[in-house]
Order: structure tokens, then sequence, then C-alpha cells
């Protein structure tokens, strides 16, 4: 019988009382977080996952309805942490998972002491006034680049085409170990995640927050983790010299140093007592 | 000659290798590009090498996989191995491309440079594009054949559960054709004997001392049970479909209206009646005394489904059978317009089996003595014989309703039979010469003496060929009375046909109890040709053949 914790590969350590919940984003698993979690395992009890599909997540049979919203990925995340009964969680979030979060603290704010959220969007999609940096078209556009990889990419597919998957090491060997997706959740998840508009679930958020905003990030640009911060009361706002859209590993220190300082910060952890 | 120009140089390989080698930084700025992919991509190298990014030459489908996934992957692995990329050339085409990178890093592991090798992927992405197209169709064709196997003992169940009902009804069928011949036969023969003992119990009534009225009396109770004995024989007929009809338009609402003071009588007080006439009724074509019958033969089994009392309903109404409904019956039915009389009960109705039987000649739910069990076998006779259609409906504790089909008449401007609603007054001969030819020595005997009793002058013949003879030596015969089968040869259609060769406009009565085509097309006689039913009594006889000379 698979549980929570092997469903979803949960991984815990560290020396400290209060937990730090790592989740990853779209495109990977809790191998991103290799740079910056090792920092904060003396003060912090890590405890570190994988969304269904990505990563070691045990093999379960996929309910396409629970997971065709955030709503399903924000439940797992509540699930870990009733089956570890956690609180005052530090949430930290990459990417899709930082409005996975929010999600999270929305239904459940007594559990989350602080959210730190990593290049968020709350819509991908262009609405309007609004620019989320994309248009339906090149959603649909990553979609067929997905498609066009099942076969090409061998990451997740080279154990399937050469026939051996009883010795999946052959495939790994060759191709890549890291970020291994299930081609079908994956291609689900992209489409959930950038189809997703959480805009009006911004005000409700009660738990005090930081937005690690990157230089020229593609994926979530800089006037987008500005929507974040005039939405969301009571959060912080660091614009990070780091470019692109995974800081976490391509600047670990300047990430680290920035939750430092917010997490070192005296102020009251509830925005709102 | 310097040996050092044989030996290729390192530039020469890189430049101009069969794939295309790119050098960046790690936020994917250009530094470096060989000659083959300037080539490929249709670049000079001062336009690519420090101004654009590798992200640049991609679509923003791929541009966000390259931030979520392989600058993530570079990064903790270090490579990334056969990422399938389409890249934008100068002029707008699309170059596919198989793409290897690796990073590089300094001494503290930070990243410094990646090398980024292309191979052109258009010839493996063609075939991979075939390849999954083929696995497509390949699980389509699984799945459909799994399809296939999941419903094929349900497919395999519901094709024998048909064939079954349909070998059932055409057991039925054949079982009801079956016993439409051995009835038909029979009644054939009773009906000859009958004629004979009508006629003999007549006689003697007409012979028989003033002041015996004890033997009187007898003969009248032997005359009455052979009436009934006669009309048992007629339901036999109708249910063999071998009697002969006489189908004339009519108008069924009129005829219903005119039987409600009879079917008062026979529903009895417990019973009421009510009837629901259309309006704008189309004309049908059937027999009027058999419709009659039918209705008759469904209000007394209506009656006797509800010994508490009840309603019985008789509606009409005009119908289509379409298509679809005629194609599901087990008899043929030709699909059309109709006119349908339904009687419906209060009663008891009946369950599935019973059903299923209630035509069967014999068949009945009375008790013994009770029921004949050929009521309903003379209307689904009567009806089919009719080219009509009969169905039957009925719930356990409900009731039942049957409908009578008639097919619809068209084009005819006969006006609605009446109704002949008593016998007709005896009329007698005077003197004119009649031809009776009959096989059958007792019936020939029989009605001869009928006929010279009448006043008539009677000739006889026991087959064809003498009957040919007598005509030609008599030309004073005023009517030719023949049975329809005749022994020795030629029948009585036949013998018509010649004798109305040799005398034109001579008329002709043909007797019968069991008709042939050779008088009866499908049940019904020739236009022109007049029939005289067996058993047929003194009066009838009298009646006919007094109108067919006065006719002739």
């Amino acid at each position: 019988m698979t549980t929570v914790l092997t469903r979803h590969n949960v991984r815990v350590f560290g020396h400290g009382e209060q937990p730090m919940l790592f989740a990853h984003g779209y495109g990977c698993d809790q191998n991103m977080w290799r740079l910056v979690a090792p920092a904060f395992e003396d003060r912090y009890k890590i405890v570190l996952f994988d969304h269904v599909g990505h990563g070691q997540s045990g093999a379960v049979a996929f309910d396409w309805a629970r997971y065709g919203s955030l709503d399903g990925y924000a439940e797992d995340v509540l699930a870990i942490c009733h089956e570890l009964d956690l609180k005052d969680v530090v949430f930290v979030g990459h990417s899709v998972s930082a409005m996975i979060g929010v999600l999270a603290a929305i239904r459940e704010p007594e559990r989350f002491d602080r959210l730190v959220l990593i290049g968020p969007s709350p819509r991908y999609i262009d609405d309007g006034d609004y620019v989320g940096g994309f248009k339906q078209e090149d959603i649909e556009g990553l979609l067929d680049f997905l498609d066009s990889n099942h076969l090409g990419w061998s990451s997740t597919m080279a154990p399937m085409i050469m026939g051996n998957p009883d010795r999946p090491e052959l495939g790994e060997e060759l191709t890549n170990s890291f970020c291994r997706t299930d081609p079908e959740i994956a291609k689900h998840f992209a489409r959930v995640t950038f189809l997703s508009d959480n805009r009006a679930d911004l005000p409700n958020v009660k738990t005090k927050s930081l937005i690690l905003q990157c230089s020229q990030d593609a994926i979530a640009p800089e006037s987008v983790g500005r929507y974040m911060h005039q939405n969301l009361s009571g959060s912080e706002f660091v614009l990070m010299r780091a470019t692109g859209h995974c800081p976490n590993l391509s600047a670990p220190e300047e990430t680290i140093a920035a939750m430092e300082a917010f997490l070192s910060d005296p102020a009251p952890a509830k925005a709102v007592a | 000659m310097d040996q050092g120009l044989l030996i290729e140089t390192a530039e020469e390989l890189y430049e101009s290798a069969p794939c295309g080698y790119l050098s960046t930084l790690p936020d994917g700025t250009i530094i470096r590009a060989n000659q083959t992919f300037l080539t490929w991509i249709g670049m000079d190298r001062k336009e690519l090498v420090g101004n654009k990014c590798f992200q640049d030459l991609l679509s923003v489908g791929a541009r966000i996989f390259y931030d979520t996934h392989l600058a993530p992957l570079l990064r903790m692995q270090g490579f990334v191995n056969e990422i399938a990329f389409d890249l934008t050339c100068a002029d707008g085409r699309v170059l596919p491309v198989l793409a290897n990178t690796v990073q590089k890093r300094d001494a503290n592991g930070r990243p410094m440079v990646h090398r980024i090798t292309l191979f052109n992927a258009t010839d493996r992405r063609q075939y991979e594009r075939e390849l999954l197209l083929a696995r497509q169709k390949a699980e389509q064709a699984t799945q459909a054949l799994q399809r296939l196997n999941e419903t094929l003992e349900e497919r395999v169940a519901q094709e024998v559960a048909e064939r079954m009902k349909a070998e059932e009804a055409l057991r039925q069928a054949q079982k009801m054709e079956a016993i439409g011949q051995l009835t038909g036969g029979i009644a054939h023969d009773f009906n000859n004997l009958l004629t004979i003992i009508v006629g003999n119990i007549e006689l003697l009534q007409r012979r028989l001392p003033e002041g015996s009225d004890r033997l009187q009396r007898a003969a009248t109770h032997a005359m009455e049970a052979t009436r009934r004995a006669a009309t048992l024989t007629q339901r036999l007929l109708a249910f063999s479909r071998r009697q002969p009809l006489d189908p004339k338009p009519i108008d069924v609402n009129k005829l219903v209206a005119g039987m409600s003071d009879l079917l008062r009588r026979t529903l009895g007080e417990v019973v009421v009646l009510e009837t629901v006439l259309a309006g704008g009724l189309w004309r049908s074509q059937a027999d009027p005394n058999q419709l009659e019958n039918a209705i008759l033969n469904l209000a007394v089994n209506a009656r006797d489904a509800m010994p508490d009392g009840g309603k019985l309903t008789i509606e009409t109404a005009n119908a289509r059978l379409d298509e679809a409904y005629v194609e599901a019956l087990a008899e043929p039915v030709p699909p059309g317009q109709y006119v349908l009389v339904a009687v419906s009960d209060t009663g008891t109705g009946m369950d599935k089996a019973t059903m299923e039987r209630v035509f069967e000649p014999f068949f009945t739910t009375k008790e013994a003595g009770k029921g004949t069990g050929l009521g309903l076998s003379q209307v689904y006779g009567f009806v089919r014989q009719s080219n009509g259609h009969v169905r039957i409906y009925s719930e356990l504790g409900e009731g039942t309703t049957i409908k009578i089909y008639l097919p619809r008449l068209i084009g005819s401007d006969e006006e609605p039979a009446e109704i002949p609603s008593q016998a007709p007054a005896m009329v007698k001969g005077s003197g004119e010469t009649i031809l009776v030819v009959e096989d059958e020595p007792d019936l020939r005997t029989y009605t001869t003496e009928a006929l010279r009793d009448l006043g008539y002058r009677v000739l006889e013949a026991g087959d064809g060929r003498g009957a040919l003879e007598i005509v030609e030596r008599h030309p004073e015969i005023q009517l030719l009375f023949t049975d329809v089968v005749l022994a020795g040869g030629m029948n009585g259609r036949a013998l018509s046909d010649e004798v109305s060769r040799r005398r034109p406009g001579l008329p002709v009565l043909f007797t019968t109890g069991y008709t042939s085509n050779a008088i009866v097309h499908h049940g019904r006689l020739d236009p022109g040709m007049h029939l005289i039913g067996k058993p047929f009594t003194y009066a009838e006889l009298a009646a006919k053949v007094r109108r067919m000379i006065d006719r002739g």
C-alpha cells in the first residue's frame, strides 16, 4: 500500500524543530533544492517531496480529475503536512509550486508560518491590461513541443523505446537522470499550470510571504512579480540579480541570503492576527 | 610539399564537421559557432556571435521548456542529451535538430560555458512522426479489438436470442399454418355433411304430417344443433383463411354504430359499452359480415374477462404502419395506411404465454363447455385474409386491447355496403330450368329436391363433361349451379369458363364448403362470380337462385 510519504518520495532531514517544506516547480523534481536546502538543515526540519508523476514519486493511478486544477496539488501538500504533523511551516515553492503553496495556505492558514515564493505567477497568459507574458497559442506550442520530445527526449522515453523496461538504468546512463517525468502527466501538469488563473485567490492569503523575482525571467516576468506583491498583503518583494527562472540552481547563494533575511525578520509571523 | 598541409587541422574538423557546434554563456548568449551551423541556419557569424542567445532561435513553447527543464537539468547533472528542438532559420525555415549540451564549470563549480552539439534531425523527425502515427493506429486497433472482445459475449448472446426469437416466430407461424390446413380440411368435410343433414331435416320438417308436434320439435332441435355446428365449421374456415370472403367498401364507424344494440345485449348489464368513433375515418375494404363476427367475438371474450363488470371500449382511428413496425412482425404485412378498430376491456388480462397462443384454434382459457376456442381464431384468420393485421396488448389485472388494422380503401366510388340485417323472404321459382352439377350424390339429391320444391325445373350432372352435354342439348337452361370441386378432371371454374364460352351471359352460381384458387383469388371471389357457401339453408338457396335468375 502506498502511503502519502512513499507516493511523494518524501524525504525528511535536518536538526531543527520548525519544518521547512520545499516544493519543486513544473519540469523538475526535489533535486532542484540540492543547492539551497542544505543551508537550512542545521536550524530547520527539511522536508522534500516530488509531485505526482515527477521524479521518484510512486507509481499510482493518476486521478486526472483531481489534478485538473492546482487545488489537487495543494491538497497533496496539505496531506504531507497532516501525515508528518507539520506546524508553523515555512513553505518554499518554486514557479507553479509557489501558487500551490498559496492555495494550501488559504485552506489551512494556521498551519503555515511563512511562504517563500520563487518566480511565482498567478496567471501566465495575458488578459486585458494584465501581462502574464504568454499567449494561448504559446502554451499550445509548448504542448506540441512536449509531444515531439516524447520520442526525441530520451530522459523519459529511452527506457521504453529501448525495450528494456526491466533495466531502466540503461536508459538513465545514456540520457538525463534528473527530473524524470511521466510524459502524459507532465503534459497534463503543463496544461494545468500554464492555463491556471489564481489572481482572485491572492487577497485571501493571510500568511506573511516573500516574493523572489529574478531579472530577465521569461517564465515569470518582473511585472508579474510586482503584481503578486501588490495583491498579497504583507508580502515582501526582492528583485534578484540572478537571471532566468531557477535562481535556486543558478544563484543559490543569493537565494539563500534573501531567504535568511526574510526569515530573520522579527515582524510577527502572521500578517493578520 | 609541406607535409603539414596533408593533415587536417582541428579548426578544419571543427568548422566542417557534419554537426553544428555552439558555445554559449550560462545565460545562453552565443559566443562561438562553426561554419556547418552557420550554413544550416543561414546567418553570418557576426549576426549570431555575441548578439543572440540560443533561446532566441527557439519557439516560445520550446523556450518555456528550455527555462523549466533544460537549464535546471544542466545545472544539476552537467549535461543534457537528445533534446528535440525546431530552430528558426534566417529565412524563416524550420530546422529540426537534436541537441546535446555539456556545462563546463570552473574550479569552484560555477558554470562557465555551455558546449552544444546539434544534429540535423530532419529525417529522424520524419521517422518519429511516422512511428508515432503508426503507434497511435496500432493502439486504436488494439483498443477496437479489445472493445470487440469485451462485447463479444454480449453480442453473441444477443444474436442467439434474436435468432431464437425468429425461430420461435417461424415455428409459431408454421404451427398456425398446419393447424389451418387441418381445420380447413375438416371443415370442408363437415360442411358437406352438414349440408346434407340440413337439407334432409328441412325435408322432414316440410313433409311431416299435420299434428305430429313431437316429431316437429325433434326436427327443430336437430336443425338448431346443426346450425351451431355450421357456425363452428365457419369459424374453422375463417381461421384457416379459406372462407370465401365477400369484401366490400365499408365505413367501419357505421358498422360499429350499427352493432351497438347487439353488443349491449351480448355484454349484459354489468359491462358498460363505450364507442369512440374517429371523425374523418378512412374507408376500408373487408367482408362486413366477417368484421361484425370478429367484433362480436372480441366483445364476448371481453365480457368473459370481466365477470364482475367493467367497461368495453370500441375505438376507431386512422393509422399508419411504418416500415420499422411491419419489419418487426413475423407475418408479412405491407406498410401503409390502415383503419384501426380497437376493442379494449378492463378485465383480467393475460400473461405472455397465453398471449402467444390466443389465436390458435381450440385454445381457450374458459371452462370446459363454455368456449370453443375459435373466437380469436376467426378474428385472426379473417383479418389476415383481408390483408390486415391484428395486435394484442394485455396486462395481467389491467385488461386487454386487441387492435384490428384493415387496409385503407383508396379510389373507389362504391358506396359502403349495407349490412344485410335480415334473412331474405322466401322466393319461389316459376318453372325456370336450372342445371345442378355436384359430384356428391347425396348433396346433389338434396339440392335438386330443394330446387324442385321451390318450383324450378332441375337438370343434374355428376361431372363437368356430363354437364357440358346437357348444356348443349338444353338451351332453355337459365342458371348453372355448380360445386367448385368436381371429380372427373374438370373443376367448377373450368366448367363455368367453357359454359360461358358456349352460352355467354348464362349466370353461374358456385357452391363450396372449401374454396380453392379456382374460384377464390386469395380468398376472394373473382368479380362477377357468385357463391353460396355450404352448408346453405333452403331459404338462402331460394333467395340466391331467384336473384341470379332475375338478373341474368
